[in-house]
């Protein structure tokens, strides 16, 4: 716990509050507007709720309510549609943010409205690279990691990639997820290809099929869809080592006191980002809320709380400890230069032309494998 | 020609002539410069017994700014051709540089680099864009080597002759539109390199540098250097080996007033390089790898036998460019057709198309091919580089013979790994092995390909199996077929480079600089007796006899006339005694063969005559200067060689 940090930001939120009242007038002659931001629901949703909507709200005297997804763009497409959009704000993956604003679903927004680092940092320098699309803003990064049991390799432990395809020092099951993404990269890399040619290499025929024979070479994968389930197999011994989200595995190593650690290396992240959709109502209160949740001291505050990366330099500098396990949480986001080291950067352009057939790829090979 | 405008005239110079050695207090009287006699005294010392010493003196002939100098001024100047270079180094690294991205960007434009196809999802217009964009990058390219007067693009051989013969002074028209022709032809996916263009171009910018600020031959070679280092320590984030390279390829000496400069290019260089070009190393190894001590003994033979990949490589590139000749297709239209056959062949072997980073990073990896692709990858990948550089693409040689060498490599390692016991985390090795094998002996450059490894790697280990490798790669290529393509191309354009740089000076000198008029010439009609006298008149010892219509009837001696005189009944006109045995030179004639020439002869001077009719007087030329030019070239390279400061 860092009370002193906890009062300045309570201030900073007053002062931020007192700031926005004063430059949007009309935001207080609204009948009680309130803000309905689209999210991902569960911890994620709950950590926003603490470092996000409630001081927005008590800054603003805004209300914020928070509707559920699993991502996909078909409620959007429909809800555009029917010119009835139901929510002002969305947390969106940069894939699909990508693709609704090439269909004309999305807002444009502009990096203007963003605040400063609190040292002057103007947010083009403070931002992460790519930060900023034609209708979307990134707020934090979360990464699919490779997890394993600490206790399955005595006297060992994996350090790189290319240690998920090494039975030989690192025998046992792995859970993987059943999508071409992210394995493919990892398989490719195994073969100590640069990260910057990974996806030219996988553009090629030879490229694909050097990445399917390695994840071949494993005896026996546990494939994966929800989320939740890499974690739950590693509890249960089901297997040494598996892929999941960096958020999850987190989860159960402080909640669930599981024996797992997290491989950083080959670390895959993707961009959660901020959109309005076409037809908000509340496009103004909108844009504050975006420019309230993206500062420095509010994104480092969501990052004691769940470990995803702000999107920020100057907020990655300051993320503390876990308000309620005084954990340090600089360890575990994906964003601390010591585990972004050898992150891989997602080609999205490439995936947004070649997911379909990629996709039929990996289905072909899967079905051709012959079940354990 | 400045060199003819600082000979001093015959007449000035046959005062000298008188025989006795000169003393040093002459040489200072006559020599002018204190330093410059220094330098003569050096010389004359090996080769006193002669006249030789005499005619020395007059050897200040060269341009003050190449004379070496002392003491604050000489620091100065020193240091500001270390600036200078540098200042090359900045720009050449950036052009080099933005070459680089350019060709990128154009692979993913023109639907080239395999990201870019891959994210193309219409197979039909795919299909069409293969075949049509080299065929048309071609086009273009055939149209703009009409702009050179060569009408071909101009390549490191040009900068190696320019630097080597000190002439310097690479066309900046001729080298902009070759590095132009050289774009396209990448960024259409032609099978060149990039590297051979990046090294013209910096060359030509230094050229450039020092016509602008109107310096010396020595400066010129210098800063031509300094934008080839530049440009290889950018393209390659290898500082050291564009040094090496500028050295061992271009200058082809050591010399220490040459290494600052260059070596400020090349961190220039470097820097530009690891702030713009963000590229992944060429090869990765695992830290535990090392060989088996008998693999060396693979490694060599490996270089044995690169030297003959090479062999086939630079025969195949110089073999189509011959047959190119006997085509019913013009110049122009040759890179077209060469793409649009480039195109269909990649239809069924993409990996052929463009520069091959894909394809010769797969070949470092042990299981991407098997024995048999790797055999047909290489001989396509020869077949198609020399079917595009000898049917008129511009670009270079050394990106395809990096992807020629790598798959030749992969090839034996697979060989051996389907023989025996070869663990996987070695077999990058011979990949390596082999792309040094056939890098070297193509550019003649041992030192910077192994460099090159150790720069990209970082590997001490892969450096030294590189090392057995080109250990016998570069001496047989260089018994078997030349130094280096580079070499084999100027040969066959007339200049020689195998006898050294000296030699070839010599060959590209033409007499005609020293030409003169300042002999005696009689008519074949002149009596005996009048010939003597006008040749005491003139103190000259001997004359050339010209006919009434001007052509060169022989010559006299004031011996063959005197010997005529006292046997009273020989003839009584120079005409008939006139003997034509000694060799008569065209003003195209080189200084070298004058030389070879005056083996033969004892006299004064060999008779120049007009070249299409053979027979036109024109002059003489002075053995006396030709020595003596002789001696300044030589001069001139022993300070550019051998010069501190």
């Amino acid at each position: 716990m860092a009370p002193s940090s906890r009062h300045r930001g309570v201030a900073g939120a007053l002062l931020l509050g007192l700031t926005l009242g004063l430059a949007a007038p009309g935001a207080g002659q609204e009948t009680a507007p309130t803000l309905t931001v689209l999210s991902w629901g569960g911890a994620y949703e709950r950590a926003q709720r603490e470092a996000w909507f409630e001081p927005f709200t008590a800054a603003t005297g805004i209300p914020v309510e928070a509707a559920r997804y699993d991502g996909g763009l078909g409620a959007l497409r429909r809800a555009v549609a029917s010119g009835e959009v139901p929510w002002d704000v969305i947390d969106m993956t940069r894939t699909e943010a990508m693709a609704a604003c090439e269909e004309g679903l999305l807002e444009p927004l502009s990096p203007a409205l963003l605040a400063p680092a609190p040292d002057g940092t103007p947010p083009r320098q403070d931002f992460l690279p790519d930060s900023f699309g034609r209708c979307a803003i990134t707020h934090t990064l979360f990464a699919t990691v490779v997890a394993y049991r600490r206790d399955a390799f005595p006297g060992q432990r994996p350090t790189s990639i290319a240690d998920l395809f090494d039975q030989r020092r690192f025998p046992g099951p792995r859970a993987l997820q059943r999508t071409p993404a992210v394995n493919l990269e990892w398989a490719l890399l195994s073969y100590r290809v640069p990260h910057e040619e990974l996806y030219r290499l996988l553009s090629t025929r030879r490229g694909l099929a050097l990445a399917l024979a390695r994840l071949d070479s494993l005896d026996e994968i546990r494939w994966w869809e929800g989320g939740e389930e890499p974690p739950e197999m590693l509890i249960a011994g089901e297997v040494v080592m598996a892929s999941g989200y960096n958020g999850r595995f987190f989860d159960a190593m402080i909640n669930r006191d599981a024996p797992i650690e997290i491989l950083w290396d080959g670390q895959v992240q993707e961009h959660e980002t901020w959109v309005i959709p076409r037809g908000s109502r509340h496009p103004e209160a909108a844009r504050d809320f975006i420019r309230f949740t993206t500062t420095t001291e509010r994104l480092a505050e969501l990052a004691r709380r769940i470990p995803y990366g702000p999107a920020r330099r100057s907020a990655t500098r300051q993320v503390t400890t876990h308000p309620e396990t005084g954990l340090d949480m600089r360890l575990h986001i994906p964003t601390h230069p010591l585990n972004a080291e050898r992150a891989i950067v997602k080609d999205e352009a490439w995936y947004a032309r070649t997911l379909g057939r990629i996709r039929d790829y990996f289905r072909d090979w899967l079905a051709a494998r012959p079940e354990p | 020609m400045k060199q003819r405008a600082a000979l001093p005239k015959p007449g000035a110079f046959r005062r000298l002539r008188p025989a006795e050695p000169a003393s040093h207090t002459q040489l200072h009287a006559f020599g002018g410069q204190r330093h410059t006699s220094i330098t003569v005294i050096a010389l004359a010392v090996p080769l006193a017994p002669s006249r030789l010493p005499t005619y020395t003196l007059n050897m200040e002939t060269l341009p003050a700014s190449q004379a070496p100098t002392r003491g604050v001024m000489g620091m100065a100047r020193f240091l500001a051709l270390v600036l200078l270079g540098a200042l090359v180094g900045g720009v050449a690294a950036f052009l080099a540089a933005g070459f680089v991205s350019a060709v990128l960007w154009l692979n993913e434009a023109l639907l080239i680099s395999p990201r870019s196809r891959m994210m193309f999802d219409h197979p039909g217009l795919l299909l069409a864009a293969t075949i049509a964009v080299p065929a048309l990058g071609g086009l273009v390219v055939g149209l703009l080597h009409r702009g050179i007067p060569e009408g071909r693009p101009h390549t490191p051989a040009d900068v190696i002759a320019a630097v080597q013969t000190r002439r310097g002074r690479l066309p900046a028209r001729a080298g902009g539109l070759s590095a132009l022709s050289a774009l396209v032809s990448l960024g259409a996916g032609a099978s060149v390199g990039q590297y051979g263009p990046l090294v013209h171009l910096g060359a030509t910018l230094g050229s450039l540098g020092t016509r602008l600020l109107r310096l010396g031959r020595s400066e010129d070679n210098i800063t031509i250097a300094c934008g080839v280092a530049a440009a290889i320590a950018t393209a390659f984030n290898a500082p050291l080996a564009g040094i090496v390279f500028a050295h061992e390829v271009v200058l082809r000496h050591y010399a220490l007033r040459a290494f600052a400069p260059i070596a400020a290019a090349a961190i220039v260089g470097h820097v530009i390089a690891s702030q713009v070009l963000a590229r992944g190393a060429l090869f990765h190894v695992t830290d535990t790898a090392v060989p088996h001590p008998w693999e060396f003994a693979l490694f060599l033979a490996i270089g044995g036998l690169g030297a003959l990949v090479a062999g086939a490589y630079m025969r195949a590139i110089l073999g189509v460019a011959r047959l190119a000749g006997r085509l019913p297709l013009g110049p122009t239209l040759r890179p077209a057709a060469a793409g649009a056959l480039l195109g269909v062949t990649a239809l069924w072997v993409p990996d052929i198309l463009g520069i091959g980073q894909e394809t010769l990073r797969f070949a470092t990896i042990a299981g991407a091919y098997g024995s048999g692709e790797l055999l047909v990858v290489l001989a396509l990948k020869i077949a198609a580089t020399a079917l595009c550089l000898g049917l008129g693409f511009s670009g270079g040689v050394f990106s395809p013979a990096l992807v020629i060498g790598t798959l030749f490599g992969a090839l034996c390692g697979s060989l051996v790994g389907e023989l025996g016991a070869l663990p996987a985390d070695t077999f990058v090795f011979y990949a390596v092995c082999g792309m040094v094998a056939v890098t070297a002996p193509v550019i003649g450059a041992p030192l910077t390909s192994l460099l090159i490894v150790f720069e990209l790697t970082g590997s001490y280990a892969l450096t030294t199996a590189a090392l057995a490798s080109v250990t016998l790669a570069s001496p047989i290529a260089a018994q078997l077929f030349g130094r280096s393509l580079f070499d084999i191309q100027l040969r066959a354009r007339g200049l020689d480079l195998s006898a050294g740089r000296g030699r070839a000076l010599l060959q590209g000198t033409p007499v005609g600089d020293y030409l003169t008029r300042d002999c005696v010439t009689l008519s074949p009609t002149t009596p005996v007796a009048a010939a003597m006298a006008r040749l005491g008149q003139a103190r000259h010892g001997e004359a050339y006899v010209v006919d009434a219509r001007g052509r060169y009837r022989g010559c006299v001696t004031l011996a063959d006339l005197e010997a005529t005189r006292a046997a009273r009944d020989g003839p009584p006109t120079v005409g008939a005694v006139a003997t034509s045995e000694r060799p008569v030179l065209h003003p195209a004639t080189s200084l070298w063969s004058a030389m070879v020439a005056l083996q033969e002869v004892t006299g004064e001077a060999l008779p120049v005559v007009d070249e299409t009719d053979g027979e036109t007087f024109l002059g003489v030329v002075f053995e006396a200067h030709i020595a003596r030019a002789y001696l300044a070239h030589s001069d001139a390279l022993r300070r550019e060689e051998h010069g501190t400061v």
